[in-house]
């Protein structure tokens, strides 16, 4: 009885093992699925003109590019290649058709209040048709009004504060003739100072609200 | 008594199903602007018609036909478009400078697009990743053109 026990547990352990090694020798037969390369393409910023920055770093290497229209490829299997320049009619050639999808660039406005006041300083009050001719120009817009505070007081209060200066803005807009429903409000309280300030800092250009037609 | 005990029962358990429900209920990362041809929003493996107003939410990914292309703008100003055949995944996205929330993975699986940073490359830049299969951009604040070869 225990010879037969320990008969039928070398014949499972024959059976496993022998299962595993077919599965191991499937598995390397298998040719190793090729990593697709990419080419990478630095590009000057569509509206500004101006060329910022990006590190491409692959398992067996980084490269930095810096130089507007330069581009590198990346295979699997070997380090990122070489920076190498790429002429305006190879980016158009390659790329024409995504870079002609781009939606348009979003458009800022920031307004200001009077101290310790809900009504806008009258630069501020000359900037709300100009808001809505921006509004008017995109085919589907979108308007953010984000509140922003300075670093006074508490962090979470100050989200509640920058919330309530978005809110005299849409009511403002709405007033102007823009449906309030289009009209999106929020607030980053002191999360995204104009001036940076150490904290519990007056600062009253960081009291402002921004607003982004998109 | 009892029948008002138990419709407090019955009030409590909906209040129970529906508030995580409405918590949960995702804020919309961005907006397609752009599409023309076979455009798609790939959801939960439905497939959507990319039509401009629609909705982005993350984890969806966009694809695009042999005549297609498509183009968003994300919340932090980010643009995003694809040329034909192509297809790209929002794997993360997270812009919540309030809290100093920050996250942005694209994952560039085949085909053509172009990038253009927003707001996010210049508040937390180290929270942006545009993967491919075969390496890894950080970028500071420019603007990036990628092709996936097959």
């Amino acid at each position: 009885m225990k010879q037969r026990s320990s008969a039928l547990l070398v014949a499972i352990a024959v059976v496993l093992t022998g299962g595993c090694a077919t599965r191991h020798v499937r598995k390397a037969a298998e040719p190793p699925r090729p990593v697709p390369p990419a080419l990478i393409v630095l590009l000057p910023d569509p509206e500004s003109g101006t060329t910022g920055r990006i590190r491409v770093s692959s398992p067996l290497g980084v490269v930095d590019l810096s130089v507007p229209r330069t581009a590198t490829r990346v295979t699997g299997d070997a380090r990122p290649g070489a920076v190498t320049p790429m002429s305006e009619a190879d980016v158009q050639r390659v790329f024409g058709a995504a870079l002609a999808a781009l939606p348009p660039a979003p458009r800022h406005f920031t307004l200001q209040f009077r101290f310790e006041s809900d009504t806008l300083t009258a630069e501020s009050t000359a900037l709300v048709p100009e808001i809505l001719s921006a509004v008017k120009a995109l085919p589907v817009p979108e308007v953010v009004v984000v509140g922003h505070t300075d670093t006074m007081g508490e962090r979470k209060a100050n989200v509640a504060l920058g919330l309530k200066r978005a809110k005299s803005v849409r009511e403002i807009l709405a007033t102007a003739g823009l449906p309030r429903s289009t009209i999106e409000v929020t607030s980053h309280g002191e999360g995204d100072l104009l001036v940076k300030t150490p904290d519990k800092t007056p600062e009253p250009r960081n009291r402002r609200v921004e607003i982004t037609v998109r | 008594m009892f029948g008002l005990r138990r419709s407090g029962c019955v009030l409590a358990i909906l209040l129970g199903t529906a508030t995580p429900v409405l918590a949960q209920q995702p804020a919309a990362a961005g907006h397609i602007k752009t599409s023309s041809g076979a455009a798609y929003i790939v959801r939960n493996n439905a497939t959507i018609a990319a039509r401009p107003g629609t909705a982005i939410f993350e984890t969806d990914a966009l694809r695009t036909g042999a005549d297609g292309t498509v183009g968003i703008t994300l919340k932090d100003d980010t643009r995003l478009s694809l040329g034909p055949d192509s297809e790209v995944r929002l794997e993360r996205y997270m812009y919540a400078p309030g809290e100093g929330g920050f996250a942005m993975v694209l994952k560039f699986a085949r085909g053509v697009a172009a990038y253009v940073s927003g707001r996010m490359a210049k508040l937390a830049p180290d929270a942006i990743r545009l993967e491919t299969p075969s390496a890894i951009v950080g970028v500071r604040g420019t603007t990036v053109a990628i092709r996936v070869e097959q």
